[in-house]
């Protein structure tokens, strides 16, 4: 299974295909990482040798492939990457096993056992320990051989604990592991000896543990977990009216996500201050599911004074900032905080031809810091390509002049990889966009376009406009990063603004007034 | 008509076979020729002023509409300095010569018209100068020497409108009001390449809406005359009803159905600029240009020009009626002590109106000779 950590990709892919990596699952831990490592592993009392526990447990049914691993671990364990164990252990059954290095992730939510594959041999019931779900003690069987019976699916690296019943205190990946050790192919403790140790195949590779563990397996968990949970994502759209803010967003999602302005046919007047509203849709693709909610900005830039017609806007950004940090910092917290921060705002440039709009220049600026700016510039089918390019250099040129740092951001990329990747979507930016939600026939197929006398806009053609860059940049690679930035880099910012303006937060509620001072 | 062959020459031919209907002719249709002989010597001159946001392809329509490229030495100026920029007024003059007729256009551009981020009375530096103009107009026409006057009154007033909106935005609104009664405004829909052909359609009925909504007095063409024939009624009509025109402009030739024509190419495309399917280019350039270019002058004349003129005349006869009625017997005491400055100020002004007067006066009397 190759699984790459690094970029995204095409999270709307069929479940089927795997070697895919899942979303990052949103927690609301403001250090939010699934893995509660650090640098060596686990912190642990590094008991080397454990002579006598270590003995395997022998499983009378036990397939030979796990003697034959078993046998291959040697009392004498060398001490790097090698298990230790967390705790004094008093009862030699009661010992749990960490290895150094290893990820471990908190598989209390984990798909049940029914869920997953069932290994092409009957498992057999273990014969010690409770049958408990939390037993250590899974069916074994033959899923340890090779855990090849399953779709290609490693087998899981989790540890098993040594303990033989439910007795997963404290120790997460204790319970945890009872589940994962009913997964195919996985694993693990034959034994109570619990090396914990998967199959015979040795994915050695550049590991110093013995044989192959399944750590990577962990994204596969995770994809499952996302897709049972599914994530949000807030965009803004913001512009002057009639630039096809909503048309876009429609076009983007291919749903109707957006309400138009009831383009013709609008009675109402334009509204003399900019108004927030959100409409939200849940969007499903591929058994993942998606809750968008789409901010619209109607009145900017309308009125003949646009002074500060970015306030609104602001205060909106911070006070979803401001909601998500009272939920933070309250005694009993959501598990899962929901999130309505703004995780990208989509800027729409008028296609003047020649330069930024003034009031364009002083939005971006006072916005960039606060929330994911990406300028888009919109109705670009009134544009030769020449004049584009041209538009587009001397916007670019202006923002650099005017220090206004768009996503993706120079200064967050975190590799060279990153910062390669992100400097030729730099360099495009900002996309030449054409929304539609018509379609015509074009070469007998029919595409999204916009049919004028003299031809027909394609909007997904790439000679035409830069929709369908826009799109993969936007949903297929950065979308979780534009969430990660937003949580990690501009709600940080407004944190520790906050923390810091009072010396320590307001009392938000009576009830929350001994974590003021956090 | 037989005097069609007569108003070749100056002097009607007298030879001995005058017919009766001869005998008749007079001689005096041949005053459109001489008129226009005259005219042609001494030229026309058209004012035309463009006023719309920057990046409305204003320049780029008028360099189209003239074939000329007023614009060369031209400096864009960027966002950053944009932010406060004032609405400047910049005068360009051409003289342009076709089939022996001399035309001496001046486009009068305004730069910086609703491009900053406060809008207000973005619209009064072009209003000032609009009165400026007539105002200099009044007074040269009230002059000794009124044989060289220098007519720089505005003739028309191009107003570009962003295709991108759902119709007109507030500013639009309050421009047109604020001028609607000092020149001929001809509302125009500006990069109409941008739209489709239905867009194009509810946009203009939209605007047609909201300009009778407001009140607002654009240019109207002239009803055509009754003894027109059919055709040229037909295609009255249908110019009426497009307004405002949806245009497109361009000084770039590119190759299009085997021919050059000036156009934009797009990847999707060729966009004509003179042909009538794609764009309202044309019937803009015919009407300006071509059939009402002396209407907008003579309705700038005789209406817009009329009406500042009473107006300004009003104001100084009622504050004329004002001073007379200080002069009353019961002294009215100053509010507040003038100081010199103010003090001299006000002669001067006094004195400038007691001029005003007598040369009011004095028309009057004349209009009172010629009565009698």
């Amino acid at each position: 299974m190759n699984l790459c950590m690094s970029n995204q990709t095409d999270i709307f892919a069929p479940s089927g295909l795997h070697g895919k990596p899942a979303e990052l699952l949103e927690y609301p831990s403001e250090k939010y990482c699934p893995f509660n490592t650090n640098s060596v592993g686990i912190r642990s009392k590094g008991v080397f040798d454990l002579p006598l526990q270590r003995t395997a447990y022998q499983r009378p049914d036990q397939a030979t492939t796990t003697t034959t691993a078993f046998s291959s671990h040697t009392p004498d364990y060398p001490p790097a990457g090698r298990a230790f164990i967390m705790e004094e252990p008093e009862d030699p059954y009661y010992v749990t096993m960490y290895y150094p290095g290893s990820v471990y992730v908190d598989m209390s939510d984990v798909v049940p056992p029914e869920v997953r594959p069932k290994p092409a041999v009957p498992a057999k019931p273990p014969n010690v320990g409770a049958p408990s779900p939390s037993s250590p003690f899974p069916p074994q069987g033959p899923g340890i051989g090779g855990g090849g019976g399953v779709s290609g699916l490693p087998p899981s690296a989790i540890p098993v604990p040594i303990v033989n019943h439910g007795h997963s205190v404290g120790h997460n990946i204790g319970h945890g592991v009872g589940h994962v050790a009913g997964h195919v192919g996985g694993h693990t403790a034959a034994h109570n000896g619990g090396h914990g140790h998967g199959g015979s195949h040795s994915s050695g590779g550049g590991s110093t543990l013995l044989g192959y563990i399944g750590i990577d397996t962990i994204i596969e968990q995770m994809r499952k977990k996302t897709m049972k949970t599914g994530f949000d994502f807030n965009i803004m759209v913001v512009g002057h009216s009639g630039l096809g803010k909503s048309t876009l967003v429609n076009t983007l999602f291919k749903s109707q996500v957006s309400r138009r302005s009831a383009g013709w046919a609008r009675d109402e007047k334009i509204p003399k201050t900019v108004e927030i509203k959100a409409v939200s849709h849940v969007l499903e693709e591929g058994g993942v599911k998606m809750k968008l909610t789409v901010v619209d900005t109607p009145g900017f830039g309308d009125q003949i004074n646009n002074d500060n017609c970015w306030e609104p806007i602001s205060k909106y950004i911070n006070e979803q900032y401001e909601k998500f940090l009272k939920e933070e910092v309250n005694i009993t917290r959501k598990k899962r905080i929901p999130d309505t921060r703004v995780h990208c705002c989509l800027f729409f440039i008028t296609p003047t031809g020649r330069s930024l709009r003034p009031l364009d220049l002083e939005f971006m600026k006072r916005l960039s810091h606060s929330v994911n700016i990406i300028p888009v510039i919109a109705k670009s089918d009134s544009m030769t390509i020449e004049e584009r390019q041209e538009f587009k250099q001397r916007v670019r040129k202006e923002l650099e002049m005017a220090g206004i740092e768009f996503y993706p951001q120079k200064e967050f990329d975190e590799d060279m990889e990153d910062k390669s990747d992100n400097d030729k979507i730099r360099e495009a930016m900002p996309f030449a966009v054409v929304g539609s939600d018509k379609e015509y026939p074009v070469n007998n197929k029919r595409v999204l376009g916009r049919k004028t006398a003299w031809g027909i806009v394609e909007v997904e053609n790439p000679n035409h406009c830069e929709f369908a860059q826009l799109r993969d940049f936007l949903i297929r690679s950065h979308l979780q990063d534009l969430k990660e930035v937003t949580h990690n880099i501009h709600y940080e910012t407004y944190r520790a603004k906050r923390l810091n303006a009072n010396g320590g937060l307001h009392p938000i509620s009576s009830n929350d007034t001994q974590e003021s001072n956090l | 008509m037989s005097s069609n062959i007569r108003y070749k020459s100056r002097i009607p031919v007298k030879t001995g076979e005058e017919t009766a209907e001869e005998k008749q002719y007079v001689g005096f249709a041949t005053l459109p020729n001489q008129v226009h002989r005259k005219s042609v010597k001494k030229g026309f001159d058209f004012t035309l002023m463009v006023a719309g946001e920057s990046g409305m392809g204003k320049s780029t329509l008028v360099n189209s509409l003239f074939l000329t490229d007023l614009y060369k030495e031209r400096k864009l100026l960027n966002a950053e300095e944009r932010i406060n920029q004032t609405v400047e007024i910049i005068k360009h003059t051409v003289d342009i010569e076709e089939k022996g007729v001399k035309l001496k256009l001046t486009i009068v551009d305004t730069p910086g018209f609703g491009d900053a981020v406060n809008n207000n009375e973005c619209w009064k530096p072009i209003t000032d100068y609009i009165d400026q103009q007539f105002e200099q107009y009044f007074r040269d026409e009230s002059g000794l020497n009124r044989k060289n006057i220098q007519d720089n009154r505005v003739h028309c007033c191009l107003y570009f409108i962003p295709p991108f909106g759902h119709g007109l935005r507030p500013v639009d609104v309050e421009f047109m009001k604020a001028l609607h009664e000092k020149v001929n405004i001809i509302p125009l829909i500006a990069k109409a390449d941008c739209l489709t052909p239905n867009e194009i359609k509810k946009l203009k009925d939209r605007i047609r809406e909201e300009i009778d909504k407001f009140g607002i007095k654009v240019y109207q063409f002239p009803e055509c005359d009754s003894d027109e024939d059919e055709e040229f009624k037909q295609l009255d009509k249908e110019l009426k009803e497009c307004t405002p025109f949806a245009v497109i402009g361009s000084n770039t030739v590119v190759e299009a159905r085997g021919q050059r024509v000036r156009g934009r190419l797009y990847p999707w495309g060729i966009v004509e600029v003179e042909n009538q399917s794609h764009c309202d280019f044309v019937k803009l350039r015919n009407m300006l240009i071509r059939s009402h270019m002396h209407d907008l002058k003579d309705v700038t004349c005789d209406v817009h020009y009329e009406n500042y003129r009473a107006q300004c005349i009003q104001e100084m006869t009622s504050k004329l009626a004002q001073d007379n009625r200080m002069e009353s017997p019961i002294p009215i005491l100053p509010l507040s002590t003038p100081d010199v400055e103010t003090e001299k100020l006000i002669k001067l002004k006094d004195e400038e109106l007691k001029r005003m007067q007598e040369m009011l006066n004095k028309m009057q009397q004349q209009m009172h000779d010629k009565e009698q």
